[in-house]
């Protein structure tokens, strides 16, 4: 019956029945002045930041092995979507399940005090370590994956189970990593664009990459949150505390060419990404003409 | 509009990871705008923050693409990078008004005001969405499904108080970082804010405009009169408004303008004043101008923009190895965005391309309601589910002066039977109002004298026809200055009436 009834309203939200001819929705409040004391100080910490790259002469992020990129490298401009009509309708499916259900959860969440949202992201952060450091330690950089673990050991004790996030103010920020990514380091492209029904834009690898860290959440089962009774509870607080922290809104641009600018930007993001990983040498050089991520 | 051509020179050749080292030696140089608003509001005018969402399989989410808007800024910000090589001239008789198109303009006009120098700002502001639906909108397309209402956002004071209407610059939707920057300052002094999209909007194209072809004054600000209404007439009467002044940045500004005098004829909302933020006098002489800007920083045709992509993407690409991080994130993006955009060509050339992307929508829209078939087979119309590449490849070549010589001239020459193509050119400048502008004490302006959208002869006008009500600020660019405190206390004196006219 309960589920029924779920059904119905989820139906009735997305195909906008319930609309009118003039709808006022109450929105978390703009926080102007936190803000831009937030922007003043991340502006200072950019420059700091900058100049240590400097000082710390290459660092983690020399580049000195590879050559560098050319123009003459730079993917097509057409992306690789055999799927297109398939994610067409999952991103536009996707854009009504936000618009119904998850953004206005999310902006009741978003009431919630800063400090408890604050402790709640940590404590999900803090899981996504398990993930992090099996993936580091596949891609053979044991350096970070035992940073990772010192995260997790850290801020699960000290940080009162990933409430708060210690480790980081011992200069040890949480650098994420995830299977999709250890896939890419192995030599994958990301294969076709892949628009996955309620997650979002993606590419076959990256879907891959997703369903595999979460087999490893499960199962590591930290503390049995992943397979206790209460663990879909805890996945909806996730899922949750993780669209409040992302300020994107479906068509908000109010532009048709949404779709086309989305993909073009995710792949090329993930290409560019993949181009970091490889620092001693590029991937075997594809045909210049085939669409990006093929 | 967001920014037009200027006297640009200089180009760039250091490869991605040489340039990170040598500018990051000057972290001074980053400190001082390192906030870049107007990046801000390209990037989100073009709706590319990225993010995921979990459902029932979750905890595996934290993963490594959150923020895909960051890579729209990646991949663009290096705009002039693709033109590097080449100087770039000024090209027009008529010189920015103070004849120097320079590069503080430029810099400020793309990265706005440094969060220093902002006006103080209150803590909270209550916000809410307003979605209404015209009952004279055109019927929608299958592709515009999205835009079926028009969207605005209010921030109600609890007790009686002044409402202030605020209209978004070119293609701005009603709620850009710009708008949010104002609705905090005019909110912190009193107001009732409602902020609400630009005409050129696509939302707006769709949901509230009459003829679906946006960029005529007058037609655009007279749907925007009557969207006031509609919703103004349906608020909650616990919302006690005691009286009502718009206002607007760049064409908003002008907008608003008119939007007084249209109201100063009908009387249906009794506005009190209209303060212009930057507005342009002639849009579509601004509007030629970025089609030069862009010819001239990026080129024409599909190779410009290839060539453009392709050297973009290999800056961005080294850039982003020789900085070591593990993922493109905002703070990836904001060092970019700093480190990149440095010379003239290259701001210039990110100013034009963000205003071409803003321009596809609205060529689209009003090739596909004025039935006028440039890119959009007017038998066959896009139906939801269609691929839209070619369509926005083909768009983006196309410059300003053909949606207007294909699209908006046919459409409104054949709707207006007495008018010309100069006619249309001429209902589009602010001299429309001009009597009004200069007999009424109730209308405001302030501007810079190195605003980029206006040339000399422009800002004189400006200045002649509102004599004490303008105030120009030495610099600031584009909207540079939006939200400093001088900007923010002279226009809350505007507002309300403080600006002393007799002491200027």
């Amino acid at each position: 019956m309960r589920t029924a009834s779920t059904l119905v309203l989820l139906a009735a939200a997305l195909c906008g029945c319930a609309s009118q001819q003039m709808s006022i929705r109450s929105l978390p409040p703009d926080t102007p002045a936190a803000d831009n004391a937030a922007a003043a100080e991340n502006a200072s910490e950019l420059a700091a930041a900058i100049a240590t790259e400097v000082t710390s002469e290459g660092g983690q992020g020399s580049a000195t092995n590879a050559p560098p990129v050319t123009p003459a490298d730079a993917p097509s401009m057409y992306t690789y979507d055999p799927w297109e009509r398939f994610n067409r309708f999952t991103y536009r499916f996707n854009a009504r399940f936000d618009e119904a259900i998850l953004l206005p959860v999310s902006n009741g969440y978003r009431r919630l005090p800063s400090a408890v949202r604050a402790g709640i992201h940590n404590f999900f952060g803090n899981l996504s370590e398990v993930p992090s450091v099996i993936n580091y330690a596949l891609q053979w950089r044991l350096i970070p994956s035992a940073r990772s673990l010192g995260r997790f050991a850290i801020n699960s004790s000290l940080g009162l189970g990933g409430l708060f996030d210690v480790a980081k103010k011992l200069k040890l920020p949480s650098e994420p990593t995830g299977l999709s990514t250890t896939l890419s380091k192995w030599g994958m492209h990301p294969g076709p664009y892949l628009v996955i029904p309620f997650l979002g834009p993606s590419t076959l690898r990256d879907g891959v990459g997703l369903v595999g860290d979460y087999g490893a959440s499960h199962v590591v089962n930290v503390a049995d949150l992943y397979r206790g009774n209460e663990a879909w509870a805890l996945g909806a607080a996730d899922v949750i505390d993780e669209r409040a922290n992302i300020s994107f809104r479906y068509y908000a641009t109010g532009s048709p060419f949404e779709y086309e600018t989305i993909r073009f930007l995710y792949v090329r993001k993930r290409l560019i990404e993949d181009e970091g990983l490889h620092r001693k040498a590029l991937p075997k050089k594809h045909d210049v003409d085939a669409p990006a991520g093929q | 509009m967001r920014g037009t051509g200027a006297a640009v020179t200089g180009g760039c050749g250091a490869d991605g990871a040489e340039r990170w080292r040598a500018t990051a030696r000057t972290p001074a140089y980053l400190a001082q705008r390192a906030t870049p608003q107007s990046w801000n509001d390209f990037v989100s005018s073009c709706g590319c923050a990225a993010w995921r969402i979990g459902l029932p399989m979750p905890l595996v989410t934290r993963s490594t693409w959150r923020l895909i808007h960051c890579a729209l800024a990646a991949l663009l910000l290096a705009a002039g990078l693709a033109h590097g090589a080449q100087p770039v001239v000024p090209s027009r008789a008529v010189g920015p008004a103070t004849g120097l198109a320079d590069s503080a303009a430029l810099r400020a006009t793309v990265f706005g005001t440094p969060p220093q120098d902002m006006a103080p700002l209150p803590k909270t502001v209550p916000l809410a969405e307003i979605n209404i639906a015209l009952p004279w909108a055109r019927p929608v397309p299958a592709v515009f499904w999205f835009d079926r209402k028009l969207r605005v956002w209010l921030s109600a004071q609890p007790g009686p108080a002044p409402l202030a209407i605020v209209i978004a610059g070119t293609a701005g939707d009603g709620n850009t970082p710009k708008l949010a920057i104002l609705r905090g300052a005019l909110y912190g002094a009193g107001y009732h804010v409602l902020t609400m999209p630009s005409p050129t909007f696509p939302g707006f194209i769709v949901s509230t405009s009459s003829t679906g072809v946006a960029g005529d004054l007058l037609q655009d600000s007279r749907d925007l009169y009557a969207a006031m209404q509609a919703i103004l007439s349906k608020l909650p009467r616990r919302i006690k408004i005691t009286d009502i002044d718009v206002l607007g940045y760049s064409l908003g500004g002008a907008h608003a303008a008119v939007v007084k005098s249209l109201d100063a004829t009908e009387g249906k909302l009794h506005i009190h004043r209209a303060v212009m933020i930057n507005p342009p006098v002639s849009l579509f002489t601004s509007l030629a101008r970025l089609d030069n800007l862009f010819s001239i920083s990026i080129g024409s045709g599909d190779a410009g923009i290839e060539n453009l992509y392709r050297r973009l993407y290999a800056q961005i690409a080294n850039l982003y190895r020789a900085s070591g991080r593990v993922e493109i994130d905002e703070d990836f993006i904001l060092s970019a965005a700093a480190l990149e955009l440095k010379t003239d060509a290259e701001l210039s050339a990110a100013i034009a391309l963000s205003f071409r992307l803003d321009l596809v929508d609205v060529f689209f829209a009003g090739d596909l309601y004025a039935r006028t078939g440039v890119v959009v087979d007017p038998q066959h119309p896009p139906k939801v589910g269609d691929s839209l590449e070619e369509t926005a490849r083909t768009l983006r070549l196309k410059p300003f002066s053909e949606y207007f010589s294909r699209v908006f001239a046919p459409y409104y020459l054949k709707h207006r039977p007495n008018s010309t193509s100069k006619s249309l050119i001429a209902d589009s400048r602010l001299e429309i109002i001009g009597d009004a502008l200069r007999n009424d004490v109730d209308y405001y302006a302030q501007t810079n004298s190195d605003d980029l959208i206006l040339d000399k002869r422009e800002l004189a006008w400006l200045k002649d026809t509102l004599g004490p009500r303008i105030v120009v600020y030495d610099h600031g660019g584009h909207l540079g200055n939006l939200g400093d405190r001088a900007q923010v206390s002279d226009m809350l004196d505007m507002l309300a009436g403080r600006w002393n006219v007799t002491a200027r």
